[in-house]
């Protein structure tokens, strides 16, 4: 967002006032004569007024009806109570489970965003050829991210990294002598992270589709020039992909931000061993229906918004520096 | 982008399904399609347990249909995980069941909410308690109203893998036996098999089964009168955490990462998977159709070996089924837990699935029909029950756990395993366990 900003911002310092005035008068009236044209006047808006009734009744009314409740205590069997900022308080004042979730959800994201990415870059990079059926390697590398959401996959996971799982029986073969990885407190979270990393075919997808878009006569000249293999990834190939990356770390931080359903199931829902594996909507959840504090739950969840909404905002002033784009 | 993600968060919160992940937001809308299809004709019920418990429910509910073809019943069952939840939510979307299985540790809280109906009025009428103690009843009552009838007695014993323990040329030890007891024995079993078996299961986190009848052996409850403390000192609970610290060295108990992975999961309890032989048990694994092939027998909680030491067991009421209070099928409810309680196809049904029967009217019927396990069950709570009613010692029956409880359960638990990983040392993490509860139990 504050990138389009900056960007007319610069525009508008170019180009003279007058022409850009005038401009945007031509373009109104362009506008208005199409909206003639097509029927204009309320048509549209009833043709969009399904989407409109959903984002009022789905999206905008629970979004300020939480805001609400963040503020009262609500167990949800009685009417809400109105309590200030109590929740929020209490949550960085005295609950220590709330840090405990925040130490995992911020070790989960640290740890699992980063890695996920290079394997997307790397297995999009081998991908990126042609060769023989490709399209079907391509596949089985995007698999996992079908199935890896689904419950039955935790179910799974918690199977192979268990006490007596497959991961085990595997180290075995090595001489190696493994442990519960689940029910560790140390290793519960990295097998949570595993199961992130596994899931990269989207990223890697997006990544194939943009490398596919590089233009060939960069390489020629710089295979030309001498350039080896690690110099032209380094000094073409990332530079070039930079909007891409930008693109596929705000998604992954966002959705990583917001795992639940492995760390559940993983978990048997208690976030557990001593809340290792407690991610943040996890806790979110637990205190708003097993714990029936609604009101609690809905001020996590408005902290949580905005924490994304931080980091997303961080991210997009700090790729001023770093992103490259071509136009 | 942003937005996108506030949405669903926000929707999560809002709507219940969080669970249903990416596919929230479409799921929610559904959920609140059927639960406004509730308002049919059909009496709506919800009960958890075990396959076995599933089967006899339905069995039940059958011969009820058949002298009641008006009262048709939607029944909805589940396991343990996740039932309250899914009625929280239920209730807050207005489309609470109209009869349900209630958890006697919870019952206080959902009746002072105003969500379960007083049943006080069909007492003697359409709702038969002939049979029914007192005491019993006490289970299902909350400030002197009845809002559950108790399926039956319930107490908190030890399960024993018998033929397991025989195996090793070890006795099963007598009902009268001790905390110290109980230590040697579990030792035995890990030196008499190689290292391979583990004795008793780690207690220092076990809640109502354990820790709360070792208080009141010392004369102390797990909450205070008014539910707003804990009613234990931390003497006490350092005793307990030190005791089992010391089982856990001696490989008399298993190493944390297998208590860990029985949390919440019976499937992987120690027994049950072969890494010992004890565990504490509210009747789990023993009722009806045992999760084991091992031939299994039963032992009361040890008591105190200390001076002044009390008699530390009760009584509990099984599970109960109460009527919610926004239902307009009330007296519909009530003649099928009456049937429940009283008809002697649906007693044979249930056998021992929802704890020992409360009536001796229901144990003389079922009594020829039990299994070896279900036997030796009813034996060791008949012997429990009695010997509590003899004991001139013992505490008043626990109150209801107050608003939190399973919260301080859980913390409990979770305290237990930080010592049993050595993340925490038993006097600093004894600091926080107090700090927490209180916070939690004057919320």
């Amino acid at each position: 967002m504050s990138m389009t900003t900056a960007k007319t911002d610069e525009v508008v310092k170019e180009a003279p006032a007058a022409a850009s005035l005038s401009d945007q008068r031509e373009r109104e009236r362009m506008r208005r004569r199409l909206a003639r044209k097509r029927g204009g006047g309320w048509w549209p808006y009833v043709f969009l007024a399904p989407w409109f009734v959903g984002l009022a009744g789905l999206t905008i009314y629970p979004m300020l009806d939480s805001l609400y409740l963040s503020f009262t205590d609500f167990d949800l069997l009685t009417p809400p109570e109105w309590v200030g900022t109590k929740n929020y308080e209490h949550m960085f004042a005295e609950d220590p489970v709330f840090w405990d979730s925040v130490h995992a959800t911020l070790l989960y994201v640290a740890v699992s965003v980063p890695l996920k990415l290079a394997l997307a870059l790397g297995v999009a990079m081998l991908l990126n050829r042609d060769l023989k059926g490709i399209g079907l390697y391509r596949a089985a590398f995007y698999l996992p991210s079908l199935l890896g959401g689904a419950v039955a996959v935790a179910i799974v996971w918690r199977q192979v990294f268990g006490g007596d799982g497959l991961f085990n029986d595997f180290l075995s073969w090595f001489g190696i002598k493994g442990q519960d990885w689940i029910s560790s407190p140390d290793t519960a979270i990295y097998t949570l992270i595993l199961l992130a990393v596994w899931q990269f075919g989207t990223p890697m997808v997006i990544f194939l589709a943009g490398l596919k878009q590089l233009p060939r006569d960069v390489y020629e000249a710089a295979a030309i020039d001498g350039a080896g293999p690690a110099t032209r990834f380094f000094k073409i190939t990332l530079p070039l992909l930079t909007p891409i990356v930008f693109f596929n770390v705000i998604l992954q931080i966002i959705d990583a931000f917001k795992t639940f359903t492995p760390a559940f199931v993983i978990s048997n829902g208690s976030g557990g061993p001593l809340n290792s594996t407690m991610l943040y909507s996890l806790y979110l959840y637990k205190k708003g229906f097993t714990d029936l504090e609604m009101g609690y739950a809905s001020a996590m969840a408005w902290v949580l918004f905005l924490v994304i909404a931080g980091f997303t905002a961080v991210n997009f002033i700090a790729s001023r520096y770093w992103v490259h784009y071509d136009d | 982008m942003g937005h996108h993600i506030s949405r669903r968060t926000i929707f999560r919160t809002a709507s219940g399904l969080a669970a249903a992940g990416a596919l929230g937001s479409s799921l929610a809308a559904c959920s609140g399609g059927t639960g406004a299809g509730s308002s049919t004709s059909k009496l709506t019920m919800t009960w958890w347990g075990s396959d076995e418990r599933h089967a006899a429910y339905k069995k039940a509910l059958a011969t009820f249909a058949k002298d009641n073809p008006k009262i048709e019943v939607q029944p909805t069952y589940s396991g343990y995980d996740g039932y309250f939840d899914k009625f929280n939510t239920n209730v807050a979307g207005g489309s609470a069941p109209d009869l349900m299985q209630m958890d006697t540790a919870l019952v206080a809280q959902y009746a002072r909410k105003g969500v379960l109906a007083p049943l006080d009025e069909y007492v003697g009428k359409s709702l038969d308690l002939t049979g029914f103690a007192k005491t019993l009843l006490a289970n299902g009552t909350v400030d002197g109203k009845l809002y559950g009838v108790p399926s039956g007695i319930g107490v908190n014993q030890l399960t024993v893998n018998r033929s397991g323990l025989e195996a090793l040329g070890l006795k099963l030890p007598e009902r009268e036996w001790t905390w110290t007891d109980l230590k040697s024995i579990a030792q035995e079993v890990y030196k008499k098999s190689g290292g391979k078996t583990y004795g008793v299961d780690d207690g220092g986190g076990g809640t109502l089964q354990c820790f709360e009848i070792f208080a009141r052996e010392k004369g102390q409850t797990f909450f205070s009168e008014d539910g707003k403390k804990v009613g234990f000192t931390a003497d006490t609970l350092q005793e307990w955490w030190e005791y089992w610290a010391e089982m856990r060295k001696l490989n008399a108990s298993p190493p944390p990462a297998i208590t860990s992975a029985a949390h919440n999961d019976l499937t992987k309890n120690a027994v049950v998977i072969g890494k010992s032989l004890f565990t504490f048990d509210s009747g789990v694994y023993g009722a009806g159709g045992s999760i084991t092939d091992a031939q299994l027998d039963f032992l009361p909680t040890p008591q105190g070996d200390w001076s002044g030491a009390r008699e530390g067991n009760f009584v509990n009421g099984g599970v109960l089924l109460s009527a919610t209070k926004k239902s307009k099928r009330i007296a519909d409810s009530v003649k099928i837990i009456s049937f429940i309680a009283q008809n002697d196809s649906a007693i044979k049904d249930f056998q021992l699935l929802r704890g020992i029967p409360p009536t001796d009217k229901a144990r003389n019927l079922i009594s020829s029909g039990l299994s070896e396990t279900d036997k030796l069950n009813m034996a060791n709570a008949d012997y429990i029950s009695q010997r509590v009613a003899k004991a001139t010692n013992a505490l008043p029956n626990p109150v209801p756990p107050p608003q939190g409880a399973d919260q301080v359960w859980d913390l409990l638990f979770q305290s237990n395993l930080a010592v049993a990983f050595g993340k925490k040392s038993i006097k600093a993490q004894l600091g926080a366990f107090f700090d927490q509860a209180a916070g939690i139990l004057s919320a």
